[in-house]
């Protein structure tokens, strides 16, 4: 029998977006019992190695309407314009809630907020504080949840299923990775806030957690994921490692160089105007491949593969201690490099998943009682390529969005008859059950990541050919049946963490899947899709968001259609 | 310090835990390993500043009760006893200062009032300073320099 | 390519199901030169032994999960770097926490000290997001940024050994957090904070062994905290007989 537990929202995921959504709800009611459930104790979670900034309008110099269109034109126009306005109207506000919570934004001399240039944006309106912006938001966020007596956190707890029966949602089955058992955590509402799926890819600045959990939890529910063919390559990640280095290191006057030393977005035509380094990230990505391929690429002594060059040393040593001093930090302790006296070896890495859980406005999925929102959930703010900054703040908009109108929502709703959802959380138990510490082929978990890791590298790269993609909807298809051959040496119940890699591991082939199923399909270049065979756009084929469903006979693709209304798309061109 | 070695029950949470846990180590090789030793005699210290401040406090009664009984206090000093305990308190309790002077810039707010700390090497400089002018201050005076 | 070294590693292993008291067991792998401790330890999970367990996600020093003993010494094993140590390398748990499994330690303990010192934003009345930003120079940010660079990576905690001797003490990481808030102008909540502090268990239970700074890997600098706070506790319990204190805040 599982533990059956009750509450009236259930958030998955302790980020960034889940804290902001228990926050949200927690104010707007605070009688209602809140669960926050998360596989890592809250502090752990991703938002936490978020580094730059966070946009939202601040100055004089600025409007709503510039900061909108800067967002949909950085989406190469697959943005929802409806939901930009509504974003760019409320991404002030909760970077303001935030300031009252505490969170240590960097200040100008008279005390105001600072605030820095990034990619793709018009003027100065990403806020920050120094070079640890998502870590400073997270610990704000999760310091000020303590304070709401009802939010009731599950730390370390593993959610395997969302618990759905007759089109609505109600719970989650989770496990309880400290005790090996299962819960079913029951509620009105759930709110998927797990972030995305980095870790399908090889060379990504994602941490081991980011693995698409609550993509593949509500895919298998039948709940569409959208326009997960657009993933972001960011241009600066360190040799080895791919650690993050911030686009704020661009923002502060960064250079990027060749071999040479020339200042390729300069003096090159890559669409980047006069922007030159502060182009968007999908565009300086594709310019740094493209240095490296025509052989102007940077050479690491006793390293394979080539590199640009970031230098930060006009800067100098007192802007980069008070601006950039992480990247100092990380620079030297992971590639041995000093910003200060040498420049900094990067490639492009893999970093943010535009696609993601199909989404309305209101943050609410196709399924009845299931939201999702951060990184996890599309709700087509991001479109095509998503412009740095937007996104912490996107998971505080959202966020508090899913976490309110869940809130408003469960007024009208009820559990019902509990029966069903705890069948299946029980069901779920004997699952798990049977794959903890199970033999079956031999396949070794570590491999067939590996396999997945480098098919999806070769198949959705920064630059995309069709029959690479087409390949690697192979090699998923196939990894997949070997996914069914895994055997697993740990069998013990406490703590076990080769189990919950192997249910990671099934969630990232889900991902993998929808990814290179929406890839292929698309036959056109937009945003961070590039594929080598149609190099251009075509609004007239592919304006349109991209749909992939699960069924059991395989991935099916549909079409949704694109709020437009406000801009006309044109030729993106900086 | 009441034990040497640590007590094993700490960090354990109030709630219950749900699973059995082993033991809490000790840090490693406490207390002999690395800055720990250094702690601990600092700590020990402690009984040289009580020791002495008892005897201050003597000397304080010997005042109250007469000449007599304060020259019979000052002539105490001679004894070899004091003059060992003297001698190791004297070391004990600079190199005590010297601990805490080094450690002190680490506790100081950016801001002491309205003014902006001063550098480390100021700070430190200044304890020297204050250290050593008393103590050139205290051994003139009780070399009778100064009466 | 760059040459690979074989190293040793003795890796602290327990599993409560099986054994009574941790164990240890050896690990003898090919590493490359400029690999951290973590990358070890998962070279090691996912071709060795894949029931090795342990926490870490971010692997750059920012998420604080990875804190374990090398060498005796409380380390995040996602910075440590293996060029720092010999060919035969110790790995163990967190020191004064209890042991879950293997490299996995009890952080309940944490999360409920933490929680008694109130670790946000205290005010007698919400401010209202219409009313703006407040303003804070850099110099009063700068009173407070330092403390607020804490993980939660538990270093210090493992370091510190008034913890190992007092189980009731709030610890390092716990105390600079708070005294992080009492020193943040938009704050009203530090005459709350300090009858927490100077109750038992808080910063006069603090002898100033400084291993909490000296091991702390993001210069939070704990230690200076707890003093700061010390002398603040004691200015603030000296005048609330004169002045008299805020309105109720939560």
């Amino acid at each position: 029998m599982v533990d059956v537990s009750r509450h009236d929202v259930v958030i998955v995921g302790g980020g960034g977006a889940g804290l902001r959504a228990a926050i949200a709800a927690s104010e707007l009611n605070p009688e209602i019992s809140i669960a926050l459930v998360s596989k890592v104790y809250p502090m752990r979670s991703h938002t936490v190695s978020a580094e730059g900034g966070a946009a939202a309008i601040a100055r004089d110099d600025d409007s709503l309407e510039m900061h909108g269109y800067d967002t949909v034109k950085g989406s190469d126009f697959l943005g929802d314009q409806d939901v930009i306005q509504y974003f760019v109207e409320q991404a002030p506000k909760e970077l303001t809630r935030l300031e009252h919570w505490g969170c240590p934004w960097s200040r100008n001399e008279d005390g105001s907020v600072a605030t820095r240039a990034f990619g793709g944006m018009s003027t100065k309106r990403t806020w920050y504080a120094t070079d640890k912006v998502g870590f400073h938001m997270l610990h704000t966020l999760f310091q000020t949840s303590m304070k709401f007596g009802n939010v009731d956190r599950y730390d370390e707890h593993f959610v395997t299923k969302l618990l759905v029966d007759g089109g609505v949602c109600r719970g989650v089955a989770a496990l309880d990775i400290r005790t090996g058992e299962m819960k079913a955590i029951l509620g009105k509402a759930v709110i998927l806030t797990t972030g995305g799926g980095g870790k399908v890819w090889p060379f990504t600045t994602n941490g081991n957690i980011k693995t698409g959990d609550g993509m593949s939890l509500a895919y298998r529910e039948g709940v569409p994921l959208k326009d997960m063919e657009f993933v972001q390559y960011h241009p600066t990640g360190l040799p080895g490692t791919g650690i993050l280095i911030t686009e704020a290191t661009r923002g502060e006057g960064g250079y990027l160089l060749n071999n040479e030393g020339e200042r390729f977005l300069v003096t090159r035509d890559y669409g980047v105007g006069n922007k030159a380094e502060l182009g968007p990230r999908d565009m300086i990505s594709r310019a740094i491949t493209q240095e490296i391929a025509a052989g102007r690429g940077v050479e690491i002594p006793g390293k394979p593969g080539r590199y640009a060059h970031l230098d930060l040393r006009h800067i100098g040593e007192e802007k980069i201690m008070a601006r950039l001093p992480f990247v100092r930090e990380l620079s030297k302790a992971y590639a041995n490099v000093d910003p200060v006296h040498e420049p900094i070896p990067i490639r492009p890495v893999l970093h943010y998943m535009m696609g993601g859980v199909d989404t309305d406005i209101e943050a609410r999925t196709s399924l009845d009682g299931l939201y999702a929102a951060g990184e996890v959930a599309c709700v087509s703010l991001n479109g095509a390529n998503r412009l740095g900054s937007n996104s912490l703040t996107e998971c505080l908009v959202f966020g508090a969005r899913a976490g309110e109108h869940a809130t408003e929502y469960i007024k009208g709703a009820s559990v019902g008859e509990e029966g069903p959802f705890v069948q299946q959380a029980e069901a779920e138990a004997a699952r798990i059950d049977a794959f903890r510490g199970r033999q079956r082929g031999g396949e070794k978990i570590a491999k067939v990541r590996e396999d997945m890791n480098t098919a999806m590298e070769d198949g959705t790269g920064v630059y995309r050919e069709q029959a690479s993609m087409a390949k690697a909807v192979k090699d998923i298809a196939e990894l997949r049946q070997r996914f069914e051959q895994v055997s697993l040496d740990d069998s013990s119940k406490i703590f076990n963490t080769e189990l919950i890699a192997g249910l990671e591991l099934g969630n990232m082939l889900d991902v993998a899947e929808a990814v290179t199923w929406a890839a292929v399909q698309r036959k056109e270049s937009r945003g961070a899709h590039a594929c080598s065979d149609y190099p251009t756009r075509n609004d007239t084929e592919y304006l349109h968001h991209s749909l992939v469903y699960h069924s059991p006979e395989g991935p099916r693709f549909d079409k949704k259609e694109v709020t437009l209304g406000v801009w006309e798309p044109e030729e993106r061109k900086y | 310090m009441s034990e040497l070695r640590p007590r094993v029950d700490a960090m354990k949470p109030r709630a219950p835990m749900p699973t059995r846990t082993a033991d809490p180590r000790p840090p490693d090789k406490f207390p002999s390993r690395g800055r720990y030793p250094s702690y601990l005699a600092f700590g020990a210290c402690g009984a040289f500043l009580l020791l002495s401040a008892q005897l201050l406090i003597r000397g304080v009664w010997a005042l109250g009760d007469g000449e007599a009984a304060w020259d019979a206090y000052i002539v105490s000093f001679g004894h070899p006893v004091y003059l060992a305990y003297h001698v190791a308190a004297f070391i004990g309790l600079t190199w005590f200062a010297l601990r805490l002077f080094r450690l002190f810039p680490a506790t100081q707010p950016n801001r002491m009032g309205p003014m902006k700390r001063p550098a480390d090497a100021v700070l430190v400089a200044g304890l020297y300073g204050v250290f050593f002018t008393v103590l050139a201050v205290g051994t003139l005076f009780l070399g009778g320099a100064l009466l | 390519m760059s040459e690979k070294l074989k190293k040793t590693f003795i890796v602290t292993r327990f599993d409560p199901d099986k054994d009574e008291v941790p164990k240890t067991q050896t690990y003898e792998i090919e590493v490359e030169p400029d690999w951290k401790i973590l990358d070890a330890l998962n070279h090691i999970k996912d071709t060795v032994d894949p029931t090795l367990s342990h926490r870490w996600s971010c692997r750059m020093a920012v998420c604080g999960s990875c804190g374990m003993t090398v060498n005796g010494e409380p380390k995040l094993t996602c910075k440590d770097p293996l060029s720092s140590y010999g060919d035969t390398i110790e790995i163990s748990p967190l020191a004064n926490f209890p042991i879950v499994r293997d490299l996995v330690v009890e952080l309940e303990g944490f999360m409920e000290k933490f929680q008694e010192v109130k670790p946000w934003i205290m005010v007698a009345k919400e401010r209202a997001v219409e009313e703006g930003t407040t303003r804070q120079s850099p110099e009063e940010l700068a009173d407070f940024k330092g403390f607020s660079m804490c993980i939660n990576c538990m270093l210090c905690y493992s370091a510190c050994p008034v913890v190992s001797n007092e189980p009731e003490f709030l610890g390092p990481a716990a105390l600079a957090l708070g005294h992080r808030y009492n020193q943040d102008t938009r704050d009203e909540g530090s005459h709350v904070r300090n009858a927490v502090f100077r109750d038992e268990g808080a910063i006069f239970s603090c002898s100033f062994a400084n291993e909490c700074s000296e091991v702390c890997p993001k210069n939070v600098n704990p230690s200076g905290a707890i003093q700061q706070a010390k002398l603040a506790n004691v200015i603030d319990w000296a005048t609330s007989f004169v002045v008299k204190r805020g309105e109720d805040v939560s």
